[in-house]
């Protein structure tokens, strides 16, 4: 074999390579790592980057995911203040921040470090749902619900027992997920919504009643009151008529009899001129003519 | 070339097929100089065999290194971001849609994310116990008397009732869309978690009704408020687009009840309905009816002051008559209306005065209206 510049170059990239392998390690933006000694955590890493470390068996390197991780509860009965039994799931945010307790609380198994959570979010529900009465819960009245302080009650507690647990997790935050009642109380719950949807229903029929006869009755009230108002006004229109008439009959007085008598006549004018019968004594003029002596008188009808 | 890569690898197998070529050569044709010619040759092709191998091994590298540095290249399409880690660590600014280089495995990698695409999660506890296929057939499980918490999901109203609620949220990764990436293992799994629990936070503080029918636009936006607030809270990094396909029904074991309110609403708005054009009728026509009074009214007045002014000439006009002569204008007069009533009158009965001057007049009231065939005349007795 030849030695050749490029085949040393080779040679020694491959071998730098290969110590690189065995001595360097890399932690992503997303895990944090912890470095073990001999099986003993000595040095945990929680920023990216690059790492050196002795080669095994020397030092060895555990990584984790370090990202929110979401945790769903069991769907459990508690008990509020007020004697209901309620049925809660909530949700936890967690994620592993101190590598160096994570490890060897749980030897790196994240499905321990999940039964642990369930368990410490167990004591939660007891511990803080527990002190609430079920208004807090679920209430019309915005006064009583406290859903928000419960949920950020049940994080703390959850947070100072991970803590004071020392797993290593840090609980990012916690919410309720589901509320339910147990089986049985739904059917009582059926039972009550139904009767209230009968009284519902006779509660609206009974607005109906009530709304469209107060409609009916307005409507009645507000036509006798236009046609009132316009009867008023016709009336007080002829009065102004007459009033203004009136003056006129000033100029009556100047010969009432002729006055009085022209109206006679109109008015014996205008009640003649429907189909009338008429029965007229013989001694009205100009009847009379018919007879020898003239008299006076007329029937009418 | 496949001979000289082989050539390393198969030496045993190239010696042992040479002393057979020797031994071949010896039986036919004795030639001392020969196996040394051969020796030489051998070495020689080795040799020739080695150099060209070398040649081809360099190609070869010089082709990898080239595909290494290729590798680097890559292409962020337009709904997407992407960042450079650096040993795992975020390096520069995010990368715009367009062709971008890094430096290959293991010292960089390129994480996507797709900033601008909708993506949607469905609620998951507020529905019964079905199944979509089940669902499109129209085939779903009857419901039983009660709900079992470990099957059929529910959400309690404020006024404690019982619902079933389900809809879709639509969301985008929010800006600056690395934490998205970063901080979260499975974002679906807890924005879900997240919708349920506003779906549920909401419901908590609803009213049946107002959930069911009166308020669902309502309802829709307080979960939106309540899903935004708990993002914030959260820092789940992503903007809610919509929700939508929002669907809250009563519980199907109630179903009749509910309808049956349904329809007393409905009896009720057509009641009111009703009334109200009553209202509308009644008012109008009494509107109608105090115009023609009002116009009737002012007709009267003219008609009166016309008859009166009318009057008040013929007065005037009848006044120098009247003074001349009394009994002349009186007669004239009478004359005059006599024969207008003549004219008009449809029967004219004369009753003459007998001797003694007592006379009985019978008038039949109510007779039959006069026709000209059947003409009729009155009772008239003395």
């Amino acid at each position: 074999m030849k030695r050749n510049p490029l085949t040393i170059a080779i040679g020694a990239l491959l071998l730098v390579i290969f110590i690189a392998l065995l001595f360097i390690f890399q932690v992503r933006q997303t895990e944090v790592a912890v470095v073990t000694t001999f099986g003993k955590a000595t040095r945990p890493i929680t920023q990216p980057g690059p790492y050196g470390k002795w080669p095994w068996p020397i030092q060895k390197v555990y990584k984790f995911d370090n990202r929110v991780n979401e945790l769903e509860s069991n769907l459990e009965t508690v008990l509020t203040s007020d004697g209901y039994n309620l049925l809660i799931q909530v949700y936890v945010g967690w994620r592993i921040n101190e590598p160096q307790s994570f490890f060897p609380r749980f030897a790196g198994s994240t499905n321990d470090a999940v039964k642990n959570l369930q368990g410490v979010v167990r004591n939660a529900y007891s511990g803080v749902v527990g002190k609430y009465p079920f208004s807090a819960f679920i209430s019309t009245d915005p006064k009583a619900l406290k859903f928000s302080e419960i949920e950020q009650e049940m994080l703390k507690r959850v947070q100072a027992d991970a803590g004071a647990n020392n797993y290593g997790i840090e609980i990012k935050f916690l919410g309720i997920k589901r509320l339910g009642l147990p089986e049985s109380v739904t059917k009582l719950v059926f039972e009550r919504m139904e009767s209230e949807r009968a009284v519902l229903v006779s509660t609206i029929e009974g607005e109906a009643t009530t709304q469209s006869s107060a409609i009916r009755t307005r409507a009645d009230t507000e036509s006798a009151k236009l046609l009132a108002e316009a009867e008023a006004q016709a009336t007080k229109t002829l009065g102004e008529g007459e009033k203004e008439a009136a003056k006129s009959f000033e100029i009556f007085k100047q010969e009432p009899e002729l006055a009085i008598y022209l109206l006679k006549l109109k008015a014996l004018e205008q009640f003649l001129q429907n189909r009338t019968t008429l029965i007229l004594d013989d001694s009205t003029s100009p009847l009379e003519l018919l007879k020898s002596q003239p008299s006076a008188g007329a029937q009418k009808k | 070339m496949s001979d000289s890569h082989k050539h390393p690898s198969h030496d045993h197998e190239h010696d042992h097929s040479h002393d057979r070529d020797h031994a071949h050569d010896h039986a036919h044709e004795p030639a001392p100089e020969a196996p040394e010619m051969n020796e030489y040759a051998g070495t020689q092709a080795l040799s020739d065999a080695l150099r060209s191998s070398f040649v081809i091994v360099k190609v070869i590298m010089v082709g990898l290194v080239a595909l290494f540095l290729f590798s680097g290249f890559f292409t962020v399409k337009p709904q997407e971001k992407a960042i450079i880690l650096r040993f795992g660590k975020p390096v520069g600014e995010l990368l715009n849609p367009g062709p971008h280089w890094a430096l290959p495995s293991p010292i960089e990698e390129v994480i996507r994310i797709p900033v601008d695409q909708v993506q949607a999660v469905n609620s998951s506890t507020g529905w019964y116990a079905t199944s979509a296929a089940a669902e499109a057939a129209g085939n779903e499980p009857p419901p039983g008397e009660s709900l079992d918490p470990s099957r059929d999901g529910y959400l309690i109203t404020g006024d404690q009732n019982l619902i079933h609620a389900r809809a879709t949220l639509r969301y985008r990764i929010a800006d600056p869309p690395l934490g998205y990436v970063m901080n979260f293992a499975n974002v679906p799994n807890l924005i879900q978690s997240a919708f349920d629990g506003a779906l549920l936070f909401t419901a908590s503080r609803y009213k049946v009704d107002d959930a069911l029918t009166r308020d669902v636009a309502g309802f829709r936006e307080a979960v939106r408020a309540r899903m935004d607030e708990l993002i914030a809270q959260q820092g789940l990094g992503i903007v809610v687009d919509q929700i939508d396909n929002v669907r809250i029904i009563a519980p199907r074991q109630l179903k009749a009840a509910f309808d049956r309110v349904l329809e007393a609403e409905v009896r009720r708005g057509k009641e009111i309905n009703d009334a109200r054009s009553y209202e509308n009728q009644t008012v109008s026509k009494a509107q109608a009816g105090a115009e023609s009074r009002r116009n009737v009214g002012q007709t009267e007045r003219t008609r009166l002051v016309e008859f009166v002014a009318a009057e008040v000439e013929r007065f005037t006009n009848n006044l120098p008559a009247w003074h001349a002569n009394r009994e002349l204008f009186t007669q004239q007069r009478q004359a005059d209306l006599l024969r207008v009533v003549f004219t008009n009158a449809v029967e004219k009965t004369a009753v003459p005065e007998r001797a003694g001057g007592n006379r009985t007049l019978w008038l039949q009231l109510s007779r039959e209206p006069f026709t000209p065939k059947t003409l009729e005349q009155p009772k008239d007795t003395h």
